[in-house]
């Protein structure tokens, strides 16, 4: 119990939530030595929130296609034709129709990558650079140069809703967060597998105990949150889940081991998609109105975002809570660049630095690993180790 | 005739630095002109003695000289600036070069590409083969067959004097190897020397003039082919292990019903149509060699192959074309390259173990119990003898014996009703593999079917009820275990002698 314990505390497992607190103390230090407002203030958090969930809802599903050993650029392509499609339709039709056409849309974007790359064998960096550049192309002919507006309000009103979350209501998930990892470590689960819902669940009272403001925020927020606790228990702790770790770990093994591979990664791409079109409506609406460069670029920060929370561009390893806190590193920087007012020129030195820092320390600690491992082998006689090929197959590969 | 040999090696030894000893002094000499055929079975050292003639490795002890100058090359450049070129089983060629880029391509002594005169030199090169390519062909196109023969034609394009030919013919249809044959001899009337190994005995005895065999280690026969008789050549190769094995052979066994059938299955280029059965209760060995289509069988009766035809049937329920389907149906398959398709290296033994059948450990069959998945792993951990620091170290860390226990926990404790196991003993240490083949019979006796692959014959004779002998993607014959011996299974899975189709 007590390595476990270590193991999820060690850099290698928390290390971004550990780079996530050292920035907001070094941003709330300095702050403070220079006389501005709080840097910890309900206020600044709840915008730092704000900023960053709609980016965080796509990387907790970059995660997922990540995990599948897939790859997919398009999503803030795919978003902009959302909200475009959604704009569009709402005045005619209403809101319920506009939202539904939005999301069938990214659905559809999403087979259409699923397809190519999964049935037709294309590459998935290629396949969704391709719908990267086309469905923005469809975005600017739909709107030609202009932005649009939408009269009917439906979306302006859900995407800068503020919900509250009552104190009583927020103590009792706490604890039911807590109290779910309890009778998960004791059937079995590591620590490590229920990390997230410690501290999830701790987080949610100490802030209705001492900072109840906080329990209010816009809906984007909420739908963030639930979305990252939703999929981050489907990850763990389903069938699914495992299959979906298994399919991206090695694949061929996967399939050995009858698991619907292809199923798998398909199914990855289409809800990516349908989730990105759900973040292109809600982007719409905030401003209740789209323009052909919206969301210009958003996909690179998400993937950041992931590779930030540690999740391998060659599948198999990710976790949904790590790149939501790989988001909010992210949306912080550029955050405390403006309270800090250094202005914005080098914000996106900082934010490259600190992507390939972090990449580079994922590498290096993985392969001490390894290294140490094949020390430990050579030392031993006998009994090659599993991953060694066959003595013959030396000369010919 | 007394000519100086053009390449020898005299008392060389090599021993890894794991401990084992793979050469104790092999001495070989190479004769001008001649193909000489290098033979010996899995572990005789073959492969070791063509790592070091070719510079791929250096020997322990002993010399190797070339044209009568002792050399020690380190490296496989060096041999072949000496003249020395060799053509393995798969020789990498670059797809999307043409054969005429393909066929040149290293050799630098003139800084320009002269597209006219290599065509013309690869022009007369095939001349002199005596085999007809397009030198515009991109390789990517070409069949498996020709592609050996760009790798011959680059080798032949140094104009070597010692050609190495290692395998060449596994992946060649009968009419692409008797092209090449043709190409040899002709060039050996040139005065080019070949050195040619060979699982198929029919082909070193049609094609070579001199044979060195080794057995563990050790040159057991040195002579002109035609001083060889076939009878004599098998027992050099199997030795004295033969008496030992059949007394161990196990007794014929009742067997229950039919739990697998297959019917007419084939797969383009691999297999012809092969017909087999496996009874409950029944250990069915597939005896072929490197190449023979037996782990594209295996994989393709677990419907991995999907361009395979014909029928597999399951307690008589046929098996739709995946393998998800066939894992329902109640098959499961060890397969040959553990590392690769059979387990998931960072994760933990209990969850590797339990990935086939997770939804029977599931609560509602949608949420794993880590309680129940840790229970299994422990189990197995016990039952199988997997040495490893507990249930929870990644079976990328085991060793090859121990992560081969995991995959084949994976399905021994499912409800499997024919384990097809692709050698699942290779790369093991011997106590490993002795522990294997036990739990082979464990299963059978259990009441499921087994389909064992193994290229080491002497292993599926003592596991085994029954050897289908595969040979060249066809079912050359169906022997019972306690009827056969080494002698007969080589025979006939190396083509010297002619099976009864079964």
């Amino acid at each position: 119990m007590n390595s476990s314990w270590r193991r999820s505390l060690a850099p290698r497992a928390a290390g971004v939530v550990y780079a996530f607190i050292a920035l907001v103390a070094i941003l709330t230090i300095t702050s403070a030595v220079q006389g501005r407002p709080s840097y910890l203030s309900s206020v600044n958090l709840s915008n730092i929130l704000d900023q960053s969930a709609l980016i965080a809802i796509l990387a907790i599903f970059m995660t997922v296609v990540l995990i599948s050993g897939n790859f997919d650029l398009s999503v803030a392509s795919t978003a902009a034709l959302a909200g475009t499609v959604a704009l569009k339709t709402i005045d005619s039709y209403g809101p319920v129709v506009a939202l539904l056409a939005a999301l069938v849309t990214g659905a559809l974007v999403g087979l259409v990558n699923a397809v190519l790359v999964q049935k037709l064998g294309v590459n998935a960096f290629i396949v969704t650079l391709g719908t990267l550049t086309a469905v923005r192309g469809v975005v600017q002919a739909i709107l030609d140069g202009q932005s649009i507006t939408a009269t009917d309000t439906t979306l302006l009103d859900l995407a800068t809703a503020r919900w509250t979350l009552p104190i009583a209501v927020a103590i009792v998930i706490g604890v039911l967060l807590i109290a779910g990892a309890v009778v998960l470590v004791r059937r079995g689960s590591s620590i490590v597998a229920t990390a997230g819902l410690w501290f999830a669940g701790l987080a949610l009272i100490l802030l209705a105990v001492f900072r109840p403001l906080m329990l209010t925020q816009t809906a984007p927020v909420w739908i963030m949150l639930v979305l990252a606790v939703l999929t981050a228990l489907v990850l763990r702790f389903t069938v699914v889940g495992r299959n979906l770790y298994a399919v991206g770990g090695n694949p061929e093994a996967a399939r050995l081991s009858g698991i619907a591979v292809d199923r798998y990664k398909m199914v990855a791409f289409v809800v990516n998609g349908t989730v990105a079109a759900m973040v292109g409506v809600l982007y719409a609406g905030r401003f209740n109105s789209v323009d052909p460069t919206v969301l210009t670029g958003g996909e690179l920060t998400v993937i950041a975002a992931a590779v930030l929370g540690g999740t391998s561009l060659f599948g198999g390893s990710g976790y949904v809570a790590k790149s939501v806190v790989g988001t909010l590193i992210l949306f912080t920087l550029s955050n405390g660049f403006n309270v800090l007012n250094i202005g914005s020129n080098y914000q996106n030195v900082v934010q490259g630095t600190v992507l390939v820092a972090a990449a580079s320390l994922y590498t290096a600690t993985s392969g001490r690993e390894r290294r140490r491992f094949r020390l430990a082998l050579r030392r031993g006689k006998g009994d090659p180790p599993a991953s060694a090929k066959p003595e013959e197959k030396v000369l010919v590969s | 005739m007394v000519t100086s040999p053009v390449l020898a090696v005299r008392d060389v030894e090599k021993t890894y630095t794991s401990g084992t000893r793979a050469l104790r002094g092999v001495s070989m000499r190479v004769q001008p002109g001649t193909v000489h055929g290098l033979i010996g079975a899995n572990g005789a050292g073959k492969s070791t003695l063509i790592k070091i003639l070719s510079g791929w490795q250096q020997a322990s002890a002993g010399t190797v000289e070339w044209k009568g100058e002792p050399v020690d090359w380190s490296q496989p450049g060096q041999a072949l600036e000496a003249g020395m070129a060799a053509v393995h089983q798969h020789t990498p060629l670059v797809d999307a070069m043409t054969v005429v880029e393909n066929v040149f391509l290293g050799r630098r002594e003139t800084k320009r590409w002269d597209a006219a005169a290599r065509r013309t030199e690869l022009l007369a090169l095939c001349e002199r083969v005596g085999y007809e390519l397009n030198p515009d062909e991109l390789v990517s196109e070409l069949s498996v067959g020709a592609r050996q023969m760009v790798a011959i034609l680059q080798a032949l394009a140094r104009d070597p004097d010692v050609v190495l030919l290692d395998e060449p013919t596994a992946a060649l249809s009968p009419a692409e190897r008797e092209v090449l044959f043709r190409s040899v001899r002709r060039l050996r009337d040139a005065g080019t020397t070949f050195v040619y190994t060979s699982h198929f005995l029919d082909e070193v005895m049609a094609l070579t003039d001199h044979l060195t065999v080794l057995r563990d280690g050790l040159v057991v026969v040195d002579s002109p082919t035609a001083d060889v008789t076939v009878e004599s050549l098998v027992t050099a190769i199997v030795g004295k292990r033969l008496a030992r094995l059949e007394a161990a052979a196990p007794a014929a066994r009742a067997v229950g019903a039919p739990v697998l059938r297959v019917r007419g299955l084939a797969s383009p280029g691999h297999f012809g149509p092969v017909d087999l059965t496996v009874h409950e209760g029944e250990v069915v060995g597939l005896a072929g060699l490197l190449g023979s289509g037996r782990t594209e069988l295996l994989e393709a009766i677990y419907r991995a192959d999907p361009a395979s035809t014909g029928e597999v049937r399951v307690d008589d329920i046929s098996v739709r074309h995946s393998p998800r389907a066939a894992v329902r149906a109640g098959l499961a398959l060890v397969p040959e390259d553990r590392a690769r398709q059979g387990f998931i290296r960072d994760w933990e033994i209990w969850r590797n173990i339990s990935l086939p059948y997770l939804s029977g450990m599931s609560w509602r069959r949608l949420l794993p119990q880590a309680v129940r998945e840790k229970q299994l792993a422990l189990k197995a951990v016990d039952d199988l003898g997997i040495v490893a620091g507990s249930a929870d170290s990644p079976v990328g860390e085991l060793s090859g014996g121990n992560a081969q226990k995991v995959v084949f926990a994976k399905w021994v404790y499912g409800p499997a009703r024919v384990l097809l196991l692709d050698e699942p003993s290779a790369g093991v240490d011997v106590g490993a593999k002795a522990d294997i083949l036990q739990l082979v019979r464990r299963l059978a006796d259990d009441g499921r079917g087994v389909l064992m692959v193994s290229s080491e014959f002497e292993e599926l004779l003592t596991a085994c009820d029954r050897i289908l002998v595969i040979r060249r993607g066809e079912i050359v014959a169906d022997l019972t275990a306690a009827d056969t011996d080494l002698h007969e299974v080589t025979a006939l899975a190396s083509g010297l002698k002619e099976g009864l189709p079964a």
